[in-house]
C-alpha cells in the first residue's frame, strides 16, 4: 500500500491569552511512501515525527492536506477503519489480559468480507409458461445480484481462526512459549515483540512503529531492529517507522525521510543521505561521530580554512565567499605532504580505527574528531592531514544550505 | 531502628494506641463478652455466667394462641424487619449505586465542557449531612393528608404515602432505596473518576487502532483496569450497607411508618434500640452476628473477584 502525504499540516493551537504560541508540529508535508518499504522518519526530538505518524494512524487530525493509502483518500476516516497496526513507544499492550489475549483482541473486533453462498440446495423457479426464471443452486454456491456480481457479506472471525492467526502470528515474532503469560511478567524485548505481533495480527496495510527500540537495552536493540526488518521483509506490509537515532535508522530502512521542525529535509537512501546531504542540518544528524564544521573561505575556487588551502574545489565552480566546511571523521587521511594541521590531543585506538581527538582554531565544536586506518602511526602534536573531497561539504554560512 | 529509642517510638503511638484502646478494642471485647453474658443487668454491668440464649432471644419465635385453639407464630423484630430490610437495602442499593457510579464516572471522565462543575455537583451530596439529606427527602416523597410531594408531583401518583405515617413497608423502602443510592453515589464517582484518570490514555489509543467499539472498550479495557477501584468500592459499601442505620432515622424520624411498628428496623437500628431499652446484651448478640455475616461476606468477594481484578 502505498502512503502519501500531501501537504499534510498540524497545528497545536496555543493560548493567545496566556501567551502562548501555536505550535506547528508538522508544516506542509509532502511524502509519497512506497509499498511494501519500510521507511525511517528521522529527526530529533520535537520536530514532527511522532506527530506524523499519528496523522497517519488517525489519532490525531491534521489541521489541512490529505492522506491517501494507495487510492483511498484516509484523512478524515477513524483510526479503527484504517487497516493499521500501530506498535506504541512504550508497547500499551493491555496489562489485564495475557499475551494470547492481546494478540487475539484486534481479531475479535475484526470484520471479514466474504461471498455470500447458498446454505441449502435452491431448486429452479419456473414461471407458469415452463420458463427458468432463476436457475437451480446446490449449496455452496456464491450468490450473486442482479448484475451478476458476488454478493458480500462481512462477519466476525470464528474462534478457530482466531486461535490459528494467534499462534501464527506468535510463531512470526517467537512468543508461542509466552502466550498465557501477562504482559508485566516479559522482558522489554519479549513485551516489543508481543506489540508487534498485535499490531501485525490483523494484517495491517500499513504498520507504524514509534520509537520502536528506545526502551531497550543495546543489545537487544541490535537484535530487534533486525527482527524488525526480517519481519517487514516477510510480510511485505509498508512500514513507517519514528527514530530519533540515526544508526538504527540507516541499519533497516529502505529510504530516511529526515526531519526538522515539522519540515521534511530529505528522503533518500540511507547511504546516499549520508554521502549527499542537503543541509548542514542532515550533514550533522547523520553519522557517529557526528560530522566536523569548519569557518572556511572560497577564493579562487580553492577552499581555505585557517588561511591554509586544503582543497581545490576542482571541475564546479564556485564564487569567492565564506562557507561551512563540513568533513565526515573518516574524510582525513595522515600525510606529511598535506595541508591541513591540527594540534593531536588524544589517540583512541578502537581496534580496527583509530580515533583521534585534535584541536583546531576554525572548528566550530571545541575537539575535531578523526578517523584513520589503523595501521598508521600516528604521535602526539602536530599533524598534518589531507582531505578526501568526496567528504568535505560546503554549506552556504546564512542559509546553511549545500553550496558544494 | 536502635534499642535506645523504643520507648520514644511508644511515646508517638501513644495517643492513638490509648484511643483505640478505650474507644475501639475495649468495647469490642466488651461487645462479644456481653453478647456471651447471661442475665446480663446494664445498670450493675454483671451477669450470671456464659449462654447463647442471647442469640436465641433475637431470633425468637413465639407462638400466640388465638383462643380456638390454633397457633399463630410471632417471629422477633429482627427476623421480621430488621434482616430482611438490611438485605434488601444491601443487595439493592450496592449493585445500583455502583453501576450508576461506574457510568455517570465514565461520562464524567469523557466530558470536557463544563467537567469542573459537573464533578462539584455530583460530588455535594457527600459534603451534605445525612439527616439533612434525609429530611429534604421526606418532603420530596410527600404525600397522604400533608400534601403531594416532589415525586408524587413527577410520577403522578397523587395522594401515594412513601414516607409519611401509614405508609406501606414496600413504598417506603423504595423511597429508602432511591435515598440511599442517591447519598451513596458521590463517593464512588470519586474514586472511580480518580481510578479513569490513572488509566494510561495509551491503551484507548491502542484499542481504537484495534478497531475497538465504544462498548467493547468499556467492558474489556475501561471496567478491568478499573476493577481494583470497583473492588474497593464494592466491599465499602457492602459492609457500609450492612451497617445503614442513619437514613432511616433521616427519611423516617423513627423506626418505622406505622406507630407502634418497627417495619423500617435495620439490624443496627436494632441495636441502637436495645441500648435505650436497656438490654444491650440483645443489641451485642446482633452486633455479633452482623460482625460474623460481614466477615463471611467480604472474604468471599475477596475469593471471588481475586482472579477478576487487576492490580
Amino acid at each position: 500500500m502505498e502512503i502519501r502525504l500531501k501537504n499534510l499540516t498540524k497545528v497545536f493551537p496555543g493560548n493567545p491569552k496566556k501567551g502562548i504560541k501555536d505550535t506547528i508540529a508538522v508544516n506542509n508535508l509532502d511524502i509519497t511512501i512506497p509499498d511494501g518499504k519500510l521507511i525511517g522518519l528521522l529527526g530529533p526530538s520535537g520536530c514532527g515525527k511522532s506527530t506524523t505518524l499519528y496523522l497517519i494512524a488517525g489519532l490525531q487530525v491534521p489541521t489541512s492536506g490529505e492522506i491517501w493509502f494507495g487510492d483511498e483518500e484516509v484523512t478524515r476516516l477513524s483510526p479503527d477503519k484504517r487497516g493499521i497496526g500501530l506498535v506504541f513507544q512504550n508497547y500499551a499492550l493491555y496489562p489485564h489480559m495475557t499475551i494470547y489475549k492481546n494478540v487475539a483482541f484486534p481479531l475479535t473486533n475484526l470484520r471479514v468480507e466474504e461471498n455470500r453462498v447458498y446454505k441449502v440446495d435452491v431448486p429452479a423457479k419456473i414461471d407458469s409458461q415452463g420458463n427458468v426464471v432463476a436457475p437451480a443452486h446446490k449449496a455452496g454456491d456464491i450468490v450473486l445480484d442482479v448484475d451478476g456480481n458476488p454478493l458480500k457479506i462481512k462477519r466476525k472471525l470464528k474462534p478457530e481462526e482466531i486461535d490459528s492467526i494467534v499462534r501464527k502470528t506468535a510463531k512470526l515474532v517467537q512468543i508461542e512459549d509466552y502466550l498465557l503469560r501477562k504482559p508485566n511478567q516479559l522482558s522489554g524485548g519479549q513485551q516489543q515483540r508481543v506489540a508487534i505481533a498485535r499490531a501485525l495480527a490483523k494484517s495491517p496495510r500499513v504498520l507504524l512503529l514509534d520509537e520502536p527500540l528506545s526502551n531497550l537495552d543495546a543489545r537487544l536493540r541490535l537484535q530487534t531492529r533486525e527482527e524488525i526488518r526480517r519481519l517487514q521483509q516477510r510480510t511485505g506490509v509498508t512500514t513507517i517507522f519514528v527514530t530519533h537515532d540515526q544508526e538504527e535508522a540507516m541499519s533497516i530502512s529502505d529510504e530516511i525521510v529526515v526531519m526538522k521542525l515539522g519540515v521534511e529535509q530529505q528522503r533518500a537512501h540511507p547511504q546516499e543521505i549520508y554521502n549527499n546531504p542537503i543541509n548542514k542540518f542532515v550533514a550533522n544528524f547523520l553519522g557517529t561521530p557526528p560530522i566536523n564544521f569548519f569557518n572556511g573561505n572560497v577564493k579562487e575556487n580553492k577552499l581555505y580554512i585557517n588561511e591554509e588551502c586544503v582543497l581545490d574545489l576542482g571541475e564546479k565552480k564556485l564564487a569567492d565567499q565564506e562557507v561551512t566546511v563540513g568533513i565526515r571523521p573518516e574524510g582525513f587521511e595522515v600525510d606529511p605532504k598535506g595541508a591541513m594541521h591540527v594540534e593531536c590531543q588524544n589517540i583512541e585506538t578502537l581496534g580496527r580505527d583509530i580515533s583521534i581527538v585534535a584541536k583546531h582554531p576554525c572548528c566550530e565544536r571545541p575537539m575535531v574528531k578523526i578517523i584513520i586506518d589503523a595501521d598508521t602511526k600516528v604521535q602526539a602534536g602536530i599533524v598534518t592531514l589531507r582531505l578526501k573531497p568526496h567528504k568535505v561539504f560546503l554549506f552556504n554560512t546564512k542559509t546553511e544550505e549545500r553550496i558544494w | 531502628m536502635q534499642k535506645k529509642n523504643d520507648w520514644r517510638a511508644w511515646l508517638y503511638l501513644a495517643p492513638v494506641i490509648i484511643l483505640l484502646a478505650v474507644f475501639i478494642f475495649y468495647p469490642l471485647i466488651s461487645t462479644i463478652a456481653i453478647a456471651f453474658t447471661k442475665d446480663y443487668n446494664y445498670t450493675a454491668q454483671s451477669g450470671s455466667g456464659f449462654t447463647f440464649d442471647n442469640f436465641a432471644t433475637i431470633f425468637e419465635t413465639t407462638y400466640v394462641d388465638d383462643g380456638s385453639g390454633n397457633l399463630t407464630a410471632v417471629y422477633s423484630d429482627v427476623v421480621k424487619y430488621a434482616i430482611p430490610n438490611t438485605l434488601i437495602i444491601v443487595f439493592v442499593t450496592v449493585p445500583v449505586s455502583i453501576i450508576l457510579a461506574l457510568l455517570i464516572s465514565v461520562g464524567l471522565n469523557s466530558i470536557k465542557f463544563l467537567k469542573k462543575i459537573f464533578q462539584t455537583i455530583f460530588f455535594m451530596p457527600y459534603v451534605t449531612n445525612a439527616i439533612a439529606v434525609g429530611m429534604v427527602f421526606s418532603v420530596i416523597f410527600m404525600g397522604g393528608s400533608n400534601g403531594d410531594g416532589l415525586w408524587n408531583t413527577i410520577f403522578q401518583t397523587t395522594g401515594y404515602t412513601w414516607v409519611d405515617q401509614g405508609a406501606p413497608a414496600s413504598r417506603a423502602m423504595l423511597a429508602l432505596c432511591v435515598y440511599s443510592v442517591w447519598h451513596a453515589l458521590p463517593f464512588k464517582i470519586l474514586i472511580f473518576l480518580s481510578g479513569l484518570q490513572n488509566i494510561d490514555k495509551q491503551y484507548y489509543d491502542a484499542a481504537m487502532i484495534d478497531s475497538a467499539g465504544k462498548m467493547k472498550i468499556f467492558s474489556s479495557i475501561t471496567v478491568p483496569l478499573l476493577s481494583p477501584q470497583i473492588l474497593y468500592i464494592m466491599i465499602t459499601s457492602f459492609i457500609g450497607s450492612f451497617k445503614e442505620y442513619t437514613s432511616v432515622v433521616g427519611l423516617f424520624g423513627r423506626a418505622g411508618t406505622l406507630s407502634g411498628y418497627n417495619n423500617m428496623y435495620t439490624i443496627v437500628y436494632y441495636i441502637y434500640d436495645t441500648i435505650s431499652l436497656r438490654q444491650v446484651q440483645y443489641g451485642c448478640a446482633a452486633a455479633v452476628m452482623l460482625f460474623v455475616v460481614i466477615l463471611i461476606f467480604t472474604a468471599i468477594q475477596f475469593a471471588v473477584s481475586s482472579k477478576r481484578v487487576y492490580y
